[in-house]
């Protein structure tokens, strides 16, 4: 009996999203070069075989798991949140911790409270400060990449720090706003490129407008208060949103359904506070980028969330 | 048109659309089958025995209880057995039933009604021909008609239901071309007993010839037809209401707390008929549809039937079939075609069996929230019934789930929210009331054997993939095996060539 919608089914939509990746991970590969996909390769490869290993430990089928997608969605995640010229062993850490320690040990998909990428990237920026913060400078072609991560040449000369990074330097050094150049054209287009994905995951009904409305919303607020208050040593909300994983953040990151509120009003509420924890991490944290950590402590909330947001239900 | 619609619900096209909703009147059937348990009420007590002639229409078996309706002999014959039969009913259970033989005559017992010009009874009697008649709801309910139309005090709106509970059900819809002068008489009916100022009938906006034909024979300024979108679970009492008139039923309460009684087509044409003529209820329209038939369609079948009298008309095809008493949506399964149509019978569904998609694990995506008409959020209760917290799961107001099952239509998971909920429904009852001891026995049976079969379906594709696994291990092996058999009969053909040279 046809008892299912003709919509999508879970599979199909860990498909989809990772479809809508394309055009970010395009643009990061435009300007970074060979590292982004070699990383992405890395991090489904550890992603497959730990996911694998785990089921099979718990003695659970390990084909409908793994074909669900949700492990492999969570690496390439990971694995574009971080340089693509960390060492080979960064991601494969990265994924493992965030695969077992994220998801697994919850119990599997739908169980885990945190989102698993993010888990895994806190857990790296934490103990690789170094290795997570250096950039690749310029576009780097496949050997020259291969070298890089898997150790046989020093990577000073092909990198930096990122925009961030570079901005609270200089201002730390006692430089105002109006003398620094904030742009950045390559994280400008690898923003829009997350951000055109993630339309077309708000056209396709995968994830609803809620959550990236709210975080961008929460973003700007904030960022606009703190630039009018001192315009010299905040930047402006427009540098936020095109800097750092923002659009990566709002439509792809922050919407893991899995770990985020669900119910309409929630939805709100989750989104908008991230966006307004990932401009205080930036402006007053230690680290570069706030997305990780304010996922991290909006998750802790859900259930919170959630309870007091319940809809009105018919009658009451 | 209206402006206010409740949130959610879904939309789900007629999966097996004809290109004109008619009705067939099926043959007299050799014999009839008549369950003693109603919908509602006590087992009713047989007041005739076996080797009884009977007429159509006679009373067969009636309850002390003035809430319950008498049971008439659907065809004129003799009484061959009184005893336990099957039902159409989840359980599978037996029940007990009066079994009439046909003598192909189908002569009637006498009746005489109000007549035509009805407006001269007074409400008593007509409430006590539409009790003797055996009217009760018809749109699926079974709950009887007389007891929604007693002691009415404060009734404002009449609301005549001609939606369709679910997708692929026609026999409204049929009823609603076929019969709408009867439909209209029986709302003045209605009327006159309720004491309400208006009527409103609502028929869903693609039913465009039902309204047509309604539009036709209605001349009373009292009574107005509105379309309302077709959207599933617009059917259900309390949405429809808040779809009209923008009244929300409270959560616990009843349509006529509010001044609204609501009452289906189809019971309001069997209404007139009871009060015209006081003619007993023993037919019914049914829609027979589903993959497993060539041709659906509406007949008009004695009530106690069997199913495969009316599904045997719509040339079912030769795979194997399920049965489904009811929609797609909330109906029961049944074992078997052999089992009776009753008043509740509004559609029989025989599909093509089809595997059903693999369950996954809740992703909680929100599709299923979206879609509830009553905005719970089935994830949270999921996740809370899962466990069997029903204390929690009642916090999140699992006690106003309707069954209805848009959640489980819409989940990208395909987890069956609704069974989950009905068995943490009845977990629920069994902690705070010790009368539904049974019932959750029979619940968790069931629910039980689902999960017991998910398992061992698990089970078994697990050992499959590892069989299939060994196999090519063992191959591999064997691969091996000759490779080094071959390796060592060439070292011997060298060793012996080297000796023997
Ligand atoms: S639709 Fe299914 S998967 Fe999505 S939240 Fe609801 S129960 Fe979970
Ligand atoms: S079955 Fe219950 S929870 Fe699911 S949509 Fe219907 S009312 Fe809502």
């Amino acid at each position: 009996m046809m008892m299912h919608s003709n919509a999508l089914n879970t599979n199909q939509i860990m498909r989809q999203v990772m479809y809508a990746l394309v055009l970010g991970i395009g643009a990061a590969y435009y300007f970074f070069g060979w590292g982004v996909i070699l990383q992405i390769t890395l991090a489904v490869v550890t992603a497959v075989v730990v996911e694998s290993a785990f089921l099979s430990l718990r003695k659970l089928p390990v084909k409908p798991a793994v074909s669900d997608g949700s492990a492999i969605l969570s690496a390439i995640l990971l694995a574009i949140s971080i340089p693509s010229i960390a060492p080979w062993w960064i991601v494969v850490i990265g994924v493992a911790f965030a695969i077992i320690f994220g998801k697994q040990l919850y119990g599997g998909l739908g169980n885990n409270p945190f989102n698993p990428a993010m888990l895994g990237y806190a857990f790296l920026l934490i103990s690789y400060p170094l290795q997570m913060t250096t950039w690749a400078g310029e576009f780097l072609g496949l050997s020259q990449v291969i070298d890089i991560i898997f150790n046989l040449t020093s990577v000073d000369a092909l990198s930096g720090a990122t925009q961030l990074d570079e901005v609270k330097t200089q201002l730390a050094l006692g430089k105002v706003v109006a003398e620094l150049d904030v742009h950045s054209i390559s994280q400008a287009w690898i923003n829009v490129g997350f951000l055109l994905g993630g339309l077309y995951l708000i056209v396709r009904k995968i994830i609803t407008w809620h959550i990236p409305v709210a975080f961008i919303t929460g973003m700007v607020v904030i960022s606009s208060i703190l630039y009018f208050i001192n315009d010299q040593i905040y930047l402006p909300m427009q540098d936020h949103l095109m800097l750092g994983a923002t659009m990566l953040g709002a439509f792809f990151i922050a919407t893991d359904p899995v770990s985020a509120s669900t119910t309409p009003k929630g939805r709100l509420i989750y989104g908008f506070l991230i966006g307004v924890l990932v401009i205080i991490i930036r402006v007053f944290g230690g680290y570069p980028d706030g997305v990780a950590f304010a996922v991290l402590l909006m998750n802790i909330t859900v259930p919170l969330i959630d309870y007091y947001t319940q809809p009105k239900v018919f009658g009451k | 048109m209206l402006n206010q619609s409740f949130n959610g619900g879904v939309v789900i096209d007629n999966p097996h659309p004809v290109d004109t909703v008619g009705i067939v009147s099926a043959p007299l059937p050799d014999k009839v089958v008549l369950p003693l348990q109603q919908r509602i009420g006590d087992e009713a007590i047989p007041c005739v025995k076996v080797g009884d002639k009977v007429l159509t229409g006679q009373v067969i078996a009636k309850t002390e209880d003035h809430f319950c309706v008498p049971i008439h002999a659907s065809i004129s014959g003799k009484v061959v057995s009184i005893d336990k039969q099957i039902i159409p009913h989840k359980s599978g259970l037996k029940s007990k039933c009066i079994t009439i033989e046909s003598d192909g005559k189908d002569q009637w017992a006498e009746y005489k009604g109000c007549g035509t010009d009805f407006l001269h009874c007074d409400q008593a009697t007509m409430i006590e021909y539409i009790q003797s008649s055996g009217i009760v709801g018809l749109g699926g309910a079974g709950f009887p008609a007389h007891a929604k139309l007693e002691g009415i005090q404060d009734c404002h709106t009449l609301i005549i239901n001609g939606t369709e509970c679910e997708p692929g059900i026609m026999c409204d819809d049929a009823l609603m071309q076929h019969h709408p002068r009867e439909v209209i008489r029986g709302v003045e009916i209605l009327l006159h007993i309720c004491g309400a100022q208006r009527a409103i009938i609502a028929v869903e906006d693609d039913k465009q010839e039902a309204l047509n034909s309604l539009l036709m024979y209605c001349h009373n300024e009292r009574i107005s037809i509105e379309q309302i979108p077709t959207k599933y679970t617009s059917g259900a009492e309390k949405l429809l209401i808040k779809a009209l008139l923008d009244i929300e039923i409270p959560s616990g309460g009843f349509a006529i707390d509010t001044g609204v009684i609501c009452q289906n087509v189809a019971t309001t044409k069997a209404i007139f008929d009871a009060v015209v003529d006081n003619r007993p209820l023993v037919s019914r329209i049914v829609t027979v549809t589903g993959s497993g038939v060539e041709s659906p369609n509406n007949y008009e079948v004695r009530l106690g039937a069997s199913f495969e009298h009316i599904v045997s008309m719509s040339k079912p095809n030769t795979h194997q079939h399920t049965i489904r008493m009811g929609g797609m949506m909330m109906g029961v399964d049944v074992k078997t075609t052999s089992v009776p149509i009753c008043k509740i019978t509004n559609c029989i569904f025989v599909n093509k069996l089809e595997t059903k998609p693999s369950t996954q694990e809740c992703i909680r995506c929100g599709q299923c929230n979206q879609a509830c008409p009553v905005d719970l959020l089935p994830q949270q209760l999921y996740w809370y019934a899962k466990s069997e917290d029903t204390d929690k799961a009642m916090d999140y107001n699992l006690a106003d789930c309707i069954e209805c099952r848009c959640c489980d239509y819409v989940c990208p998971s395909h987890i069956p929210l609704a069974e989950y909920f009905s068995f943490a429904k009845a977990l629920h009852r069994k902690t705070t009331e010790d009368q539904y001891r049974t019932d959750i026995a029979r619940e968790r049976f069931e629910f039980r054997e689902y999960r017991l079969e998910r398992n061992k379906q698990e089970r078994t594709e697990m050992m499959a993939a590892k069989k299939e696994e060994l196999k090519k291990k063992m191959a591999n092996d064997k691969v091996q095996k000759d490779k080094i058999a071959a390796a060592m009969a060439r070292v011997k053909k060298t060793k012996k060539a080297n000796d023997d040279a």
